[in-house]
């Protein structure tokens, strides 16, 4: 079983970022399952979501702790993130322009700025789920034809255009920095 | 059919839809909202035909529908927690009126203090309504089970509860199919009730009574309650035959062949319960799962029937029954086994309270300290 974890805020569709890519791997064949955490908090407020993909269907009915995909919708959820819990050999996709100090695989998009450019633009906010979508299928190997066809079932043709053409250029554009190396003095 | 993938909310209120409910009154309640938002938007698109009661209360939910069922409207409400005790008068009407309602609870500790996460001290405090109580452990499961409810309620006359974890499973989206309307009438005729209130016909319902119809009444009512069990076997073949579906009896099993340890378990927990069978399996143990679906009337002569010479029943509540050992499920598998099968062993815990988690590594090591005991 794949387990994705999603960091991010209150309001900036860390559950739609899973249902659309839960949504997107179905087509692929897997069985998939989304399990978002609400805490009491509000619009703001850190936030998290889960993403099963398996060959069989999902038993689980719990939370996440040791993912191998943890994705972080800004670079400051990184201690909320790995305090959650993370598996050995996970990979961190998040939205920077430059690598965590952290000593994980790290796979970067510069999804906020992508957004800009597409005019994701709600309020004032940038609206990077889509962006980040696109990457992280790119992360798990999801062609993204498939990405697109979610894209196209989600939104009117108007409101799917913008966000297939982010999601695409996350997709091509998300590079994996490798093993970000931290001097570690505790050995 | 159409394959969907939503959450557990989602299933539920597409049930409603599908079944052709004419009348619905809620109160929204974390977190059941999404249940009574979705079907309200169903009526008002026009994809339902139904009418839809905002009510100011979920006393008033369970009123209004327990008056519409009793004129022989086909009637739904949903609701949780504190939205669930405060109808607690009205689900004694509702089931000694004998009134065919059927209701969403999704599952949700109670106050105080205030929490918003999953436990069953909501519908196990309300055991004792005459009320029929189901439990469901995954989207289609909740799809499935709605359906039977209405066809259940409908033929003993007695409401019935669906209950489903909360966030676990009402907010967890997976794969389901719905049914096409044809395969749904096929299987769950018009409701066409016994009697029902006329202002042409007079009469009157729930009138004071003297004991000699009172108690006929009230034994009836546990009599019927008892054989329902029968009868919801009976729809869950029927409802197999058509469909394919099946999710279990009165229990879900997992793993039975050659079992000493049953891990006894209702809601979420049970199926999350097969992947702890699995670890202990691989460790040498020869557990099974046994995820109850009937919670009332409890399967007493099924549980006492399907355990094994020597077997140890492992129960894990996610309630409490304060000032007692353990919990409920405990209480009602010590009551079925004695004098059926008393050289068996029973142990059991409560956890999970308030939504704490429940990992798979959790239930093992609960399991294994309760083997301790029964050792």
């Amino acid at each position: 079983m794949r387990e994705i974890r999603i960091h991010g805020r209150g309001g900036q569709g860390v559950v739609t970022l899973a249902e659309l890519l839960a949504k997107s791997a179905i087509k692929t064949g897997l069985e998939a399952q989304t399990l978002p955490f609400f805490g009491v908090e509000r619009r703001g407020a850190a936030v998290k979501a889960a993403v099963r993909l398996d060959h069989t269907p999902i038993k689980v009915r719990s939370q996440s702790y040791k993912p191998g995909i943890l994705v972080l919708m800004s670079e400051n959820l990184l201690e909320i993130g790995l305090a959650d819990g993370i598996a050995d050999e996970a990979v961190i996709v998040v939205n920077t322009e430059k690598p965590l100090p952290v000593d994980k695989r790290q796979w970067l998009v510069e999804a906020e700025k992508i957004a800009v450019k597409h005019n994701l633009v709600f309020g004032g906010e940038p609206f990077i789920n889509v962006p980040m979508l696109g990457a992280l299928c790119r992360v798990l190997d999801l062609p993204f034809p498939v990405l697109e066809e979610t894209l196209q079932e989600q939104w009117s043709e108007d409101k799917a255009k913008p966000n297939i053409a982010a999601a695409r250029e996350a997709y091509n554009t998300v590079w994996s920095a490798g093993q970000a190396k931290e001097e570690n003095s505790n050995g | 059919m159409t394959k969907i993938f939503d959450s557990g909310n989602a299933a539920c209120a597409l049930a409603v839809r599908d079944v052709g409910v004419d009348f619905v009154a809620a109160y929204p309640i974390t977190p059941q909202t999404s249940v009574v938002e979705k079907i309200a938007s169903y009526i008002a698109e026009g994809e339902m035909d139904a009418k839809y009661l905002p009510v100011e209360s979920e006393h008033s939910a369970a009123s209004a529908v327990a008056a519409a069922s009793a004129v022989g409207a086909r009637v739904f409400t949903a609701t949780s927690s504190q939205g669930l005790l405060y109808m607690h008068e009205i689900l004694h009407y509702a089931a000694g009126g004998r009134l065919p309602i059927v209701m969403a609870n999704v599952n949700r500790a109670v106050n105080m203090p205030w929490c918003l996460y999953v436990d069953h001290q909501d519908a196990v405090s309300q055991r004792d309504t005459g009320w029929i109580q189901l439990f469901a452990a995954s989207n289609q499961e909740i799809y499935d089970t709605v359906i039977l409810a209405y066809k259940v309620a409908e033929e003993v006359q007695i409401p019935v509860m669906v209950n489903y974890d909360g966030f676990l499973v009402s907010h967890s989206s997976m794969p389901f199919e719905t049914l096409e309307p044809s395969k749904i009438q096929e299987f769950l005729p018009p409701l066409n009730p016994a009697w029902r209130l006329h202002p042409q016909w007079g009469g009157t319902f729930g009138n004071v009574t003297p004991s000699e119809e009172y108690v006929p009444y009230r034994y009836a009512l546990t009599e019927d309650l008892k054989k329902a069990g029968e009868v919801i076997m009976r729809c869950l073949k029927e409802y197999e035959k058509l469909t394919g579906r099946w999710h279990g009896g009165y229990f879900e099993t997992y793993r039975p062949e050659g079992a000493e340890y049953f891990l006894f378990s209702m809601g979420s927990m049970g199926k999350e319960m097969e992947i702890a069978v699995d670890l202990l399996r691989e460790q040498g143990i020869a557990a099974a799962g046994l995820r109850l679906r009937v919670f009332n009337p409890f399967p007493e002569e099924e549980l006492a029937a399907l355990l094994p010479a020597g077997a140890k029943l492992l129960v894990f509540d996610r309630n409490l029954v304060y000032g007692s050992a353990g919990g409920a499920l405990l209480q009602l598998a010590k009551a079925a086994l004695f004098n059926r099968r008393d050289s068996l062993q029973v142990t059991g815990i409560s956890l999970g309270l308030g939504g704490e988690d429940l990992p798979a590594s959790v239930l093992v090591a609960k399991a294994r300290e309760m083997m301790e005991v029964c050792k």
